[in-house]
């Protein structure tokens, strides 16, 4: 029996890694993938389309020509990751809509699953901290909206083809390879934090994101699922952890901190701003029992492996310094 | 690579003064998603132990391991949960999850950082999906007269684990923080019938058991 993957995204750290661990498995006869990068790393059966999610008209010839019967979804672009929020909320939509419709219209389609994130259940009430499923997204940054209009979108599949579709709504994926407004702000040498809170956040390692997305859909996960790291860390605890140095920021100057970070080489997206200010976790028992995700790597663990990462050192200085 | 690990589930010794400092000032101390920092809790709880004098009876009821819920009474104050904390420890060594964090900056922080969660379905659900002992304090009763009405907004939440009921009492002189207090567990709660835990009347009659329970605790004693 042939099973066709597509992998939106591929060119992503998270589209790679996902490309690599399908091509292993003996049940994808077939791997393709399209995005506007290239792919970070050497795939050995998997094929690859460069398209820009913008060329909808193309993106959606192409789904249609392949007929994917699975379909990963991470062409989900995270604002000031790789591109400014303007341009990842434009490729998002695009992405999205186009492959969608054109793999519903197919009739091939057998399963969806698609890459979302916390973002969507906005800062913490003070009554519910740790959301699970269950809970209500009332996403209040244009990142958390963008990923519960992708969620809604693949609903609208799921109903037009009956077929299941899962998200997993991944805590801020951050690693050494893996671009991320989080992580940079994290590696500056001060490091921004709130004056007047000081809110714990989950992380999640870039293989377990890998990991659940292969298992989501080998395993047909069919609704939303947490996939959250274990145990949580602060912002001053993760700038100590760094051996950066916390900049307390009172309410009103995240602003001109927003654009400072920028110079800095960091760009602040609202998301981001909000995690450091309100705290960002979830409830991953879902994950744990339908997808096995029984020992995620901690928190604290996915920011060592951030800070272990070697610092850019110039050609040029590292020329003087070895000669 | 692994995480400093102390153990959000157990109460530890407070490490010396210097090696925790350092632990504070590197980052290297556990925290976990509803705010609790252990190394800080573990700090605090000498303090409290000495400011609430406590006298404990059927703590072979607490649950060693695994998701538990204590039911207990309540009167004005922090009394009767820092007292049923204090109790909880002797008892088992555990480290009590009290709902009931206020919606407060400040305060409420402070009360995560010690262990609190907030009195909310969802997060009373994930606190005890992640296997955590939670203390849900029943409506107080000013004058601390019996147990108070049980607290229907997480009823559902309720009928993940086991139930375990206690009545603390105010054994001392003056009846108040400046007294000793009594704990007494129960025996866990249960329902004569079978019953779904999923539904709704389920939890309806757990709140009704349980407020049952720890009223007959009170008059016991």
């Amino acid at each position: 029996m042939t099973t066709r993957v597509l992998v939106t995204g591929m060119g992503g750290e998270l589209g790679t890694r996902v490309a690599q661990l399908i091509e292993a498995r003996e049940w994808a006869t077939e791997v393709v993938g399209v995005d506007f990068v290239p792919p970070r790393r050497r795939l050995r059966r998997a094929l690859f389309r460069r398209i820009d999610p913008r060329d909808a008209d193309r993106q959606a010839a192409f789904v249609e020509e392949y007929a994917p019967h699975v379909i990963a979804h991470f062409g989900v672009y995270e604002p000031a990751s790789r591109m400014t929020p303007a341009s990842a909320r434009e490729r998002t939509y695009c992405c999205t809509t186009a492959t969608l419709s054109a793999a519903a219209s197919t009739g091939a389609l057998e399963y969806v699953v698609v890459r979302s994130g916390l973002e969507v259940y906005g800062p913490p009430t003070g009554r519910v901290s740790v959301p699970d499923e269950d809970a209500v997204p009332a996403p209040t940054t244009p990142y958390g909206r963008s990923l519960l209009a992708v969620e809604a979108a693949a609903r609208g599949v799921a109903l037009r083809c009956g077929v299941p579709v899962g998200a997993l709504r991944y805590a801020p994926v951050v690693g050494s390879h893996v671009p991320s407004p989080l992580g940079r702000m994290l590696r500056l040498p001060v490091v921004p934090v709130s004056a007047i809170s000081d809110p714990p956040f989950s992380l999640l390692h870039p293989d377990d994101a890998a990991h659940t997305m292969v298992a989501a859909i080998e395993r047909r996960l069919d609704g939303a699922c947490n996939i959250v790291g274990e145990g949580a860390a602060t912002p001053w605890q993760a700038a100590r952890l760094g051996g950066r140095v916390p900049l307390p920021v009172p309410p009103g100057l995240w602003g001109a901190v927003g654009r400072a970070s920028e110079i800095a080489g960091a760009a602040l997206a609202p998301h981001v701003v909000d995690l450091i200010r309100h705290g960002c976790t979830g409830d991953g028992s879902r994950a744990r029992a339908e997808l096995g995700l029984t020992r995620p790597t901690p928190t604290q663990d996915v920011l060592r492996e951030l800070f272990d990462w070697a610092d850019v050192v110039a050609i040029a200085r590292a020329g003087e310094e070895a000669a | 690579m692994t995480a400093d690990v102390l153990d959000a589930d157990r109460i530890a010794h407070p490490e010396s003064p210097l090696p925790a400092l350092r632990r504070r000032l590197s980052g290297r101390y556990p925290v976990d998603p509803f705010g609790l920092d252990p190394q800080l809790a573990d700090l605090f709880l000498p303090l409290f132990a000495a400011a609430v004098r406590v006298r404990v009876s059927g703590g072979e009821h607490v649950p060693p391991t695994g998701p538990a819920v204590i039911v207990s009474n309540r009167g004005f104050g922090i009394a009767e949960p820092a007292a049923l904390g204090v109790a909880v420890q002797r008892a088992s060594g555990r480290r009590l999850r009290v709902v009931g964090a206020p919606d407060v900056r400040f305060v409420g922080t402070a009360t995560r950082r010690l262990g609190a969660i907030s009195s909310s379905g969802p997060d009373v659900a994930s606190a005890l999906r992640a296997g955590h002992l939670v203390g849900i304090p029943l409506a107080p009763t000013w004058l601390r007269t019996g147990a108070g009405d049980a607290p229907l907004a997480v009823a559902r939440a309720l009928t993940l684990a086991p139930i375990v009921p206690a009545a603390v009492r105010a054994v001392g002189r003056f009846g108040s923080i400046i007294g000793s207090w009594g704990v007494t567990f129960g025996p866990m709660v249960t329902l004569p019938d079978p019953y779904d835990p999923s539904e709704p009347l389920a939890a309806a009659r757990f709140t009704e058991a349980m407020r049952r329970a720890v009223g007959a605790l009170l008059s016991a004693g």
